[in-house]
């Protein structure tokens, strides 16, 4: 009976993987000399601009050996990991219900929906001095911090992904007697999901920042600490070679965000 | 819109003791719109009612209707003599989108009325796979509906209402969507389907053709708002199959409709005014 069914459906996959793999490798390819031209370029200046100010790629790399034989970075890194750290995961699982319930609970939608878009869009730095002033120095404060920079964007991708779900999928689960637990589990949470992850990869750009923010402004501590001490002793290598650091941090972190996105976002299809 | 106590009609009403849905005095309204009005329709427990009617005259609507999804405005629906206030157990819905969750699997697709239901992980197993069968798609259990064509997503759909066993199947224009062929395919697909387990079907659609070949009767839809305008009862013998649409009485009710379908719509109405 399905004489039309065996030359349909996914077999265009494997002929598609060869030219993504060639694609895949030239765009190493680029990348990689994006990079080394940018090394070179850094070098160059390094040489021709007062070492205070600019210090060459090389010497920053040394340095940064230098900071990782002494311990001096590990230990920032670890101090600065647990903020960031503790401070994404409150963020991140405080954001995921805030948003859907906003989305699903008419009545918090209308009471909160311009509270959270304001407090979104106002540069949290602003809040520091607040936060300080509530809670002093620690390490709580920090994480509350980076929870405040990373969380909004978590739960306004999660609202406006769960607020968009079409009228026809809930029409769908409503005629197989769908209750509203049910509408969660099958359709508000999977729907969201991708968008959820989008959420993510904002909240770690800004849990990042927040990161930062809070070592500066709060009780010095971890990668921002380094920083600040580095440049004081006018060490502009070690301060260079930390700021590579949150670098290379961020664009790791970022890719993560990004395979996360990519991954739970499978069943949308190529796009 | 009869006055009797509906108990009472049940038990001495012949045709709807033998009815599987009974629409009676139906009307829905949307503020102002007036979308159909006094519909009265009786379904059987093993036939086949086609809906025809314009573009917009509320087809969906009516089937909504039928499956507790909207509530009317006036009149009511009754499945087996219970009346219809939200979604029921046993009917199922095939949609013209399709309706499939495209985070989910075929399997998964095809699984969710039963888990809705609470049939066992165990049952689910066993079942799924043969409706998954009965429709074609096997080997297509693991993909998502973004890698199936439209034909396949509704062979999807169909097995998903099926698979709940439903003693009403409520299809709202469910081969509108696909190309002229796979629509061929489909419709005589499920007419074999039917035939191995008759159950209550009202079949909305826009094909005249379809209509004919799929209802035991034709009920055309007409004016603003909408109202039963003509029942044509279709005398085409079952099973139905590709032989059917050469039958020279295919062709004499399929005009009947069509010229039902295509005369003026105001002309019966002005003439009551
Ligand atoms: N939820 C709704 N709110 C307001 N108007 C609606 C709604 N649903 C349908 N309608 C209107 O009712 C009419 C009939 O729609 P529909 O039942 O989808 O028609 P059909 O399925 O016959 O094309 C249309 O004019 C449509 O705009
Ligand atoms: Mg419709």
């Amino acid at each position: 009976m399905t004489t039309t069914t065996p030359t349909l459906g996914p077999a265009p996959a494997p002929a598609a993987a060869r030219p993504v793999r060639r694609r895949r490798s030239s765009a190493l390819l680029t990348y990689g000399a994006s990079l080394l031209a940018g090394a070179a370029i850094w070098e160059l200046a390094g040489h021709l601009i007062d070492p205070v100010f600019l210090v060459p790629f090389t010497d920053t790399v040394r340095r940064l050996g230098e900071l990782v034989a002494s311990g001096e970075l590990p230990t920032a890194l670890l101090a600065s990991a647990q903020v960031f750290g503790a401070g994404l995961i409150i963020a991140v699982l405080v954001g995921l219900p805030a948003g859907l319930l906003l989305a699903r609970v008419r009545f918090l939608r209308v009471g909160l929906e311009d509270w959270i878009t304001g407090l979104y869009a106002m540069p949290m730095v602003a809040l520091i001095p607040f936060i300080l002033a509530i809670f002093g120095f620690g390490f709580t404060p920090k994480v509350i911090v980076v929870f405040l920079f990373a969380v909004f964007p978590v739960i306004i991708t999660v609202y406006e992904g769960a607020s968009s779900i079409p009228a026809r999928h809930i029409e769908v689960a409503r005629s197989f007697r769908a209750r509203e637990r049910h509408l969660w589990r099958d359709v508000v949470i999977p729907y969201t999901i991708p968008f959820a992850m989008t959420g993510i990869r904002l909240a770690i750009a800004r849990a990042l920042v927040g990161m930062i923010a809070a070592e500066f402004f709060l009780a010095v501590s971890g990668l921002g600490e380094l920083i600040l001490i580095t440049s004081r002793r006018f060490d502009t290598a070690a301060v260079f070679a930390t700021i590579l650091v949150v670098c290379i941090l961020g664009v790791l972190l970022l890719a993560l965000g990004h395979a996360l996105e990519r991954r739970f976002a499978a069943w949308r299809g190529p796009s | 819109m009869r006055s009797t106590p509906r108990d009472i009609n049940a038990v001495h009403d012949p045709a709807a003791a033998t009815s599987r849905i009974q629409i009676r005095g139906l009307g829905k309204y949307f503020d102002e719109l007036c979308v159909f009005d006094d519909i009265d329709l009786d379904v059987g427990s093993a036939e086949v009612v086609t809906l025809v009617g314009p573009s917009g005259c509320g087809k969906t609507t009516l089937l909504r209707c039928i499956d507790g999804l909207v509530a009317p405005s006036t009149g009511e629906v009754r499945i087996d003599g219970a009346p219809v206030v939200e979604p029921p157990e046993g009917v199922a819905v095939v949609f013209q989108h399709f309706g499939l969750f495209p985070w989910k699997t075929v399997f998964r697709n095809v699984a969710y009325g039963l888990r809705m239901a609470g049939v066992s992980r165990r049952a689910i197993a066993e079942r799924v796979p043969a409706f998954i069968e009965l429709v074609g798609l096997r080997g297509f259990e693991n993909s998502y509906p973004y890698q199936l064509s439209g034909g396949m997503q509704q062979r999807a759909g169909l097995a998903r209402a099926l698979a709940v066993e439903p003693k009403v199947l409520l299809m709202d224009e469910p081969f509108g969507a696909l190309d002229a062929q796979t629509r061929e395919v489909l419709q005589f697909e499920l007419l074999r389907i039917w035939d191995t387990r008759p159950t209550s079907m009202v079949f909305v659609t826009h094909s005249i053709d379809e209509a004919v070949l799929m209802g035991d009767r034709v009920v055309v839809l007409k004016g603003r708002p909408s109202t039963v305008h003509q029942v044509i009862d279709v005398d085409l013998a079952r099973p139905r199959t590709r032989a059917t649409t050469t039958d020279p009485r295919f062709h004499e009710l399929r005009e009947q409709v069509w010229n039902l379908v295509m005369s003026t719509p105001d002309d019966h109405n002005s003439v009551e005014r």
